[in-house]
């Protein structure tokens, strides 16, 4: 359960994905890359993309990022929500991969016009269950 | 090479009236599937036991249930094509015609119902994954957690995207949902038939930012039912056939599980409705052009995405499907009138079957709103996750 969007699940890590939602809850941001060819790849899956290696690890990530896309959730989804309010779900772009890493998350502390595709946006944590944690991500306050 | 180019048809198209939202839940699936179903096999001139094959896409009422219930002599024919909701639709049909152009059956039933009960509404398509567990696993787990619930917030993904890059406008966007309203005027089966303007699309309630309200279709309870058989049997039968020139269901590059849980598409490729490929695949395949095409039914479960869609077939340049669209090109005045029946946003949603059956009638010239000699009519899938689809439908074999 999140504890910022509470109503929300948390993730349930399996093999795949454990390493990235344990990083998290230690308040770290790993990519997961491939051993073979150096292509980072996200979300967690077994195979690269690139050259098809099952081989692979976790890359640490400063957490620096950009929007790509956004949107604001105005009405809730299901009635059981309503408590949330208007909130965003935003598509981040992280910088310095090898590839193309996107992760969806959600961009805190932003009003609705401070909100833009293209905003520089930095990483934190917001705990969501034993140990794990979801990335989500601020404005950054400087470069 | 084998080529399966016209080699069947679309002999018959059967609905039921469409219902609101929940409003068959007692009447339930199966009942449902068996009048769609009868009532294509009617239009065709066949009964319904000889119907000996089943193809479907996102589909719960069995071909099991169907030939049993019909006491069909024999089945020789049952596929369900992969893909959630209606984007898949059109590789049902690419599955029957191979069939029965390979004589691997006499005639297959594409079908699709749906009745919704108040929890189990699309609007809320994964809200209800979430909902009073701790935690979800899968693909969920990167989207749900974070409040990513329904179609709408998806397809304001790239809706957004679009609007960035391309100067796309919620106000181009309105131009889809009165064309709809406008097609559906005379369409006595529609359920919103009243106009609408720019003004009263920017006044209704922004829901999933950017899509308003009047930017999603409606939730109807359905079912229809479609018949394909060999061009040699169509031959014989009651309407004049609607061959199917070309069917296709696939993806581009990386875009698998597009905007459920996975967002590194190319931007060429995020911000469209994912028709690309098979875009390319319907022209080579028929060996038809966008310009021989006299009208298009377009999945319009948001407004966005058609503008998007059209994009993707090549009615206008990427990125010019707003202006295309404001300057209405949509209508039956247009160089290719989309939605003639009004579509889902108009007349009902029915996971693509009314786009089908309105592409048929155009063939046959049983429209409403008939376009005079209409030969060859695009068929598109919703966009959606891998696979989309579509399908050109023809008179002239």
């Amino acid at each position: 359960m999140s504890d910022h969007m509470p109503g929300l699940p948390g993730p349930a890590p399996d093999p795949t994905t454990e390493g990235y939602w344990l990083a998290a809850g230690r308040g770290e941001l790993v990519v997961q890359v491939c051993r073979a060819c150096g292509t980072h790849r996200h979300p967690p899956t077994e195979a690269c993309y690139v050259c098809n290696s099952l081989d692979w690890t976790w890359d640490p990530h400063d957490g620096r990022g950009t929007v790509y896309t956004y949107t604001w959730t105005d009405r809730p989804v299901v009635p059981a929500l309503a408590h949330l309010g208007v909130y965003n779900v935003s598509v981040v772009e992280l910088e310095g991969t090898t590839g193309v890493v996107r992760i969806l998350s959600r961009v805190t502390g932003v009003d609705r016009d401070e909100l833009v595709v293209g905003l520089p946006v930095e990483v934190h944590f917001d705990p969501a269950g034993d140990d794990v944690a979801l990335p989500v991500f601020r404005p950054r306050v400087s470069d | 090479m084998l080529e399966v180019r016209n080699q069947a048809a679309i002999v018959g198209i059967g609905a039921v009236p469409f219902g609101r939202r929940g409003e068959f839940a007692e009447q339930g699936l199966v009942r449902l599937a068996i009048e769609a179903i009868t009532a294509a096999c009617d239009d065709a001139g066949i009964r319904p036991k000889d119907v000996d094959g089943y193809s479907s896409y996102y589909s719960s009422v069995e071909p099991a249930e169907l030939m049993t219930a019909f006491g069909a002599e024999r089945l020789r024919y049952a596929s369900q094509t992969w893909g959630g909701g209606g984007a898949s639709m059109c590789g049902a049909f690419q599955n029957a015609a191979m069939a029965v152009a390979t004589d691997q059956a006499d005639f297959v039933v594409v079908h699709k119902v749906a009745t919704m009960e108040a929890n189990k509404r699309y609007g809320q398509a994964f809200g209800q994954i979430g909902q009073g567990v701790p935690a979800v696993g899968g693909p969920f787990a990167f989207s749900v957690p974070y409040g990513l619930q329904s179609p709408g917030q998806m397809f304001a993904l790239a809706v957004r995207r679009h609007m960035h890059l391309y100067g796309t406008t919620s106000e181009q966007m309105a131009h889809v949902a009165i064309n709809a309203r406008e097609m559906a005027r005379s369409n006595p089966n529609a359920r919103f038939r009243e106009p609408i303007t720019v003004d009263d699309h920017q006044a209704s309630a922004m829901v999933a930012d950017p899509l308003r309200l009047f930017d999603f279709c409606m939730e109807s309870d359905y079912g229809c039912a479609v018949v394909i058989a060999s061009a040699q049997r169509a031959r014989d039968l009651r309407h004049a056939p609607a061959y199917i020139a070309a069917a296709s269901a696939g993806a581009p590059f990386r875009f698998g599980n597009a905007l459920m849980s996975f967002y590194n598409q190319p931007d060429l490729d995020f911000a469209s409705s994912g028709h690309r490929v098979v875009a390319e695949e319907l022209f080579r395949l028929s060996g038809l052009a966008i310009t021989d095409m006299d009208a298009a039914m377009v999945y319009d479960h948001f407004t966005g995405m058609v503008l998007m869609a059209l994009e993707d077939f090549g009615f206008c340049a990427k990125g010019e499907g707003g202006p295309y669209a404001a300057a209405g090109n949509l209508g039956l005045d247009g160089p290719l009138p989309v939605n003639t029946h009004g579509g889902n946003l108009a007349e009902a949603y029915t996971h693509g079957m009314t786009h089908v059956n309105e592409a048929v009638r155009q063939i046959r010239g049983t429209a409403i709103n008939q376009i005079d000699g209409a030969t060859n009519v695009l068929v598109v899938g919703g966009a959606g996750p891998a696979p989309t689809s579509g399908m050109i439908l023809t008179g002239a074999r």
